[in-house]
Formats: C-alpha cells, structure tokens, sequence
C-alpha cells in the first residue's frame, strides 16, 4: 500500500448541534502508480477525504497511512506529506493571486524552501510537462489566459514541487470539451511517464472512467463499493440508486444488450463501443 | 398562452470589448445578430473564451454593449432608469450557486429579490411559497442553503430568480458543480418551467448531450455566432463540431464511426433511444 486510510472518520463542529459526521471508519488504499476515481453524490464526503490526505485536516478518529505508516499529526510531518502530495482543489484558477505565471507556478517550490535556480527549473519544466510553452507565458498574467490554459498553469503549480502522489477535485469542471480530452490525456501521460499516483474526484465519468483502475464510492460519509473499475460500473441498479450514473457509451452498450444483443457492457471507450459492435457484424457472417 | 413568434430579447450588430483589451481587434464578441423568442429553449455550445457568458451578461444587463444594441422586451439595456426592470424579465443563474446564496435560511434567499423590490410582505410570502411549492423545496424552507444538496441549492437559486416572474431565465453552465442526480434534477425542474409555464431559457453548456432537448442550438466560436438551427441538424454536424475543438455527445460519435464501419444509420441522430433502436433494427434485419 502506497498511501491510504483506516477507519477515517471526520466530524466537522464535534460536540455542536451542528455536529455532522462527515466521514464514517473508511478504509482504502491506493497502490504506487495507480488511478484511481472517487465518486459520489454532493455531500459524500469526496473533498473531505482528499483534504485528509494531503494533511489539511485532522481525523476525528482514525488514521491516514502513507507507505504503510500512520501520518502523525505534528506540523513537520504534515509538511512532508504536503510535499509530496499535491492536492489540485476545484476551480484552481480561481484561487490565482501572483501577476505573472512565473510566480504564479513558483509559489510552492519557493515555500518548501528550493533554492531559486532549482525554482526556475522546477517552474519550466511543470509548464513543460502540462504542454504550455514557457517562453510565451513566464511573464504573461495569469488572467490573460484561457480558461484551459488557467487550469493548466493551476496543474503546473502543483506539479513544480514533484509530488508523488496527485489528487484532483473536479478537475475539468468549466472546460470545454477539447480542454477536458486534452487534462485527462496529459495525467494519463504523466501516469505513464513518471509512474505519478493519481486520485481523481469527479462527477463526469466520459473522459475519466477509460482511465482508472480502481473506483471508490463514497454516500454519506460511508465507502459503500471499492474495486476494479469493470467490477464497479458492472453494479448499474446500485449506482443508479445512489443517484450516480455511467459513462454515456456503457449506457448506450446496456441498452443494446437490455435489447437482447449479444455485447459486453464492460465498455468505457467510443473505440472500445466501437469493436464491440461490429463484433455484431462478423458473427452475422459466420 | 405564450405567442412564441414573439421576440423576447434581440441583439442587433452586436459588439463588444472588453475594457483594457490588448487588441481591440478581437473583441470577446462581434457582428452577433440574434432573437429569442417568447417561450423558447436556446442552448449556447462553444469553446472556452467563445463569448458565451458575455453575452449572457449582455442580456442581462450586467455589460452594456461597445456598439450596436441588445433589447430585452423592447428595452434597450442602455437605458439606465430600466435595468431592474430588464434585470427582473431575465433573471440569471450562475455557475456555483454556492455565489448567489446570500441569506441564512432558503425561505429568505427566495424572498431576497422580491423584498428589494419592496413588495408588500403578505405577496412575498405568497410568491415564496409559491415558487417552493412548484420546485419541490417547501421541506427546506428554514433550511439554511449551504447544508443543502448542490441539486438543491441550485434549485434555490432557481426559485429566487422565478419568485420575480421573469420572462426568460438564463443559466450559465448551471450543472458544472452538480452530481448525476442534481444534473438530471435541475435540468428536469428547467424544462417542466420551459414547457408549463412557457418562460424562455437561455442554457450554456459545455455538454451537448444537455442541449439535445432544445428549440434551437446556437454555436459561438471567437464571439461570433457560427452556426444554429434546430438540436438534431447542429449537434449531429461532427466536422462543424470538431472543427471549433468541440465534441459531440456519445450517441453521435459513436454514430459517426459505425457509419465508417458500414452500418446503415440515418443522419442526425443524437438520441441514445434512437441509436440503440437503428442498431437492434440492422441486427434483426440480417
């Protein structure tokens, strides 16, 4: 196990009447190199999760485990997991403050004390690795950009201190579609590449779904399914009923096979669709 | 009854620079000639940095256009003494609702614009339980909106906007923060207000698959309009699509390259049901 929870348990305002139990005893693990998606309904406990494992919050009760180690809770050991865990929360642009992209990406490389020709490095390089070219942008204002390339500069930010592990909220929320395609290949890339460990949180299955291992479920605080991907999105009546859904072409690949057609539903791809239904067309031949 | 030849909002040679743009040669919209008619549903596609949520600003008021004119029930927006009044026919709703939440209790965010309107407080009421009612939100009246559901609260922000009676509601990529379930629920609550009670909608969206259900689809790219027409011409054009870096929805995709493979499917589709009936209908046919 890489990095993890066991019997996480987080409650937001404990011993108020407002108490709210936001986290119930979950255990999970997430293996080196994996990717691996969290879904579920608003309110899930999804964000507070990820907050735990990049050491912004304290469990109630509980442990966070990282390369089989129980996270302490003293600042110096919340730091290190911050450095070695990036955490890219939603809408990331929104939260830009510098006036270039510079200092924008060099923010956390300079906080967790680099040296400044180690910072310049680090900042070309994360720009390099999400494809902007950082001779065109270094000096521009992060404003001036598009909304792809903002979210982009937001990813490089996270990435210029090298973490080992990446987690992503919403990731694409507010991209159009070209932008979307373009953020789920780069991390499928960066995966492959560099072996980054990456937990995404999302809503929008289309694009992510092709690219995990390993799903978790989370509903009211409680991680109700955990597997391989197939295994997960073969339980359509139990995602339906907690009110989460399916990549759009597994749908579409039920309802063929609900018509009586002979085709497997384990299909998250267009490509993948694709072979699966002139599959059709050779058996008709034979 | 709703007369939709009606013109409800009408952009004439529409322009608009952003103040302090670099290069007032590529304003964020140009050349933009448009109706809405009374009671129509309109979906707004195009990429990021297309001019969609100016325009929606026009519309509403919020931009006052650098040449030609918007008119919102024959008001032009310029008319300063008039804006509430605009602001009132075409109520708005955002991206986050979490930005457009304001009081402690959901029954007081609802009654927040009718109560700047001064009316007199038992028809405040009245209009509150009203819109409630129609919404499914009475159970959450003394709720406060930020323990509610994202469906919820968008739904909320919905109500607020509908308690003033507006002629025409624009949303902003209303969905991009919501689960399946909130999706499918604000996007439901949208249509049943767009066909019972004929108040036109303005929709932008980054997912075509949200659009397949209106009047008519508009297609902006580098703030001009490039394309409209009814759902099932615009959304099935893949090369137009591709050629903006847009993507269709599943159906048409997957469409798309089954036709490359030879199967016999007629033009235009964008409906799951109809693929999944053309499919089992060339099986059963062999």
């Amino acid at each position: 196990m890489f990095i993890g929870t066991e019997k996480l348990t987080h409650t937001y305002m404990p011993g108020t009447p407002f108490a709210n139990e936001a986290l119930k005893e979950v255990t999970f693990q997430l293996k080196k190199g994996e990717i691996a998606l969290v879904i579920g309904p608003s309110g899930s406990g999804k964000s507070t999760l990820i907050q735990h494992l990049n050491g912004l919050l304290k469990p109630t009760s509980g442990q966070v485990l990282f390369e089989g180690r129980t996270v302490g809770s003293d600042k110096a050991e919340l730091l290190k997991l911050r450095k070695r865990i990036g955490l890219v929360f939603q809408m990331p642009e929104e939260q830009f403050f510098s006036e270039t992209v510079y200092d924008e990406v060099a923010f956390a490389p300079r906080n967790l004390g680099f040296a400044e020709n180690e910072v310049q490095t680090s900042v070309t390089g994360a720009l390099q690795e999400v494809g902007l070219d950082p001779d065109a942008l270094l000096d521009r204002h992060p404003f001036q950009l598009s909304s792809g390339q903002k979210r982009l500069v937001a990813l490089a930010a996270v990435l210029s201190f090298k973490p080992e592990v990446l987690i992503l909220d919403e990731p694409t929320a507010g991209l159009d579609s070209f932008s979307r395609a373009n953020l789920f290949n780069l991390l499928a890339v960066l995966n492959r590449n560099t072996g980054l460990t990456i937990l995404i949180c999302t809503h929008h299955l289309d694009e992510a779904a092709a690219l995990a291992e390993t799903v978790f479920v989370l509903k009211q605080g409680r991680l109700v399914l955990n597997g391989p991907t197939s295994e997960i999105f073969s339980k359509r009546e139990q995602l339906h009923k907690l009110g989460l859904g399916l990549p759009a072409v597994t749908e579409i690949m039920y309802w063929l096979a609900e018509e009586g057609l002979d085709v497997r539903t384990d299909i998250y791809t267009l490509e993948g669709a694709r072979q699966e239904i002139n599959k059709l067309k050779g058996r008709q031949e034979k | 009854m709703v007369n939709r030849s009606e013109i409800m909002i009408e952009a004439k040679d529409l322009v608009y620079h952003y103040p302090g743009e670099e290069e007032p040669s590529s304003p964020a919209l140009s050349g933009i000639n448009l109706a809405v008619n009374r009671g129509e549903y309109l979906a707004l596609l195009g990429p990021n940095g297309s001019g969609k949520t100016t325009l929606m600003k026009l519309f509403n008021a919020l931009l006052a256009p650098s040449e030609g004119e918007v008119r919102v029930e024959g008001i032009s927006t310029i008319d300063e003494g008039r804006i509430t009044e605009i602001r009132r026919y075409c109520g708005m709703i955002f991206q986050n609702p979490d930005n457009q939440l304001v009081a402690t209790t959901v029954e007081e965010d609802i009654a927040f614009g009718l109560e700047n309107l001064a009316l007199p407080p038992a028809e405040i009421r009245k209009r509150v339980i009203d819109v409630a009612r129609l919404l499914g939100l009475e159970h959450l009246l003394l709720q406060p909106p930020h323990l509610l559901s994202g469906g919820e609260k968008q739904r909320v922000a919905i109500a607020g906007v509908l308690a003033m009676r507006p002629h025409c509601i624009l949303m902003d990529e209303p969905t991009a923060m919501l689960d399946p379930a909130g999706r499918r629920d604000v996007l439901k609550t949208v249509q049943g207000l767009n066909r019972e009670q004929g108040i036109a909608v303005v929709h932008v969206t980054h997912f075509p698959e949200e659009a397949v259900f209106a009047d008519r689809v508009i297609i902006l790219n580098q703030g001009r309009l490039v394309r409209q027409g009814p759902p099932e011409n615009v959304l099935s054009d893949l090369p137009l699509l591709h050629s903006f870096g847009l993507q269709g929805n599943a159906v048409v995709e997957l469409a798309a390259l089954l036709r490359e493979d030879g199967f016999d499917l007629p033009p235009q589709l964008i409906h799951s049901r109809e693929l999944v009936h053309y499919l089992c209908l060339s099986e059963r046919k062999s």
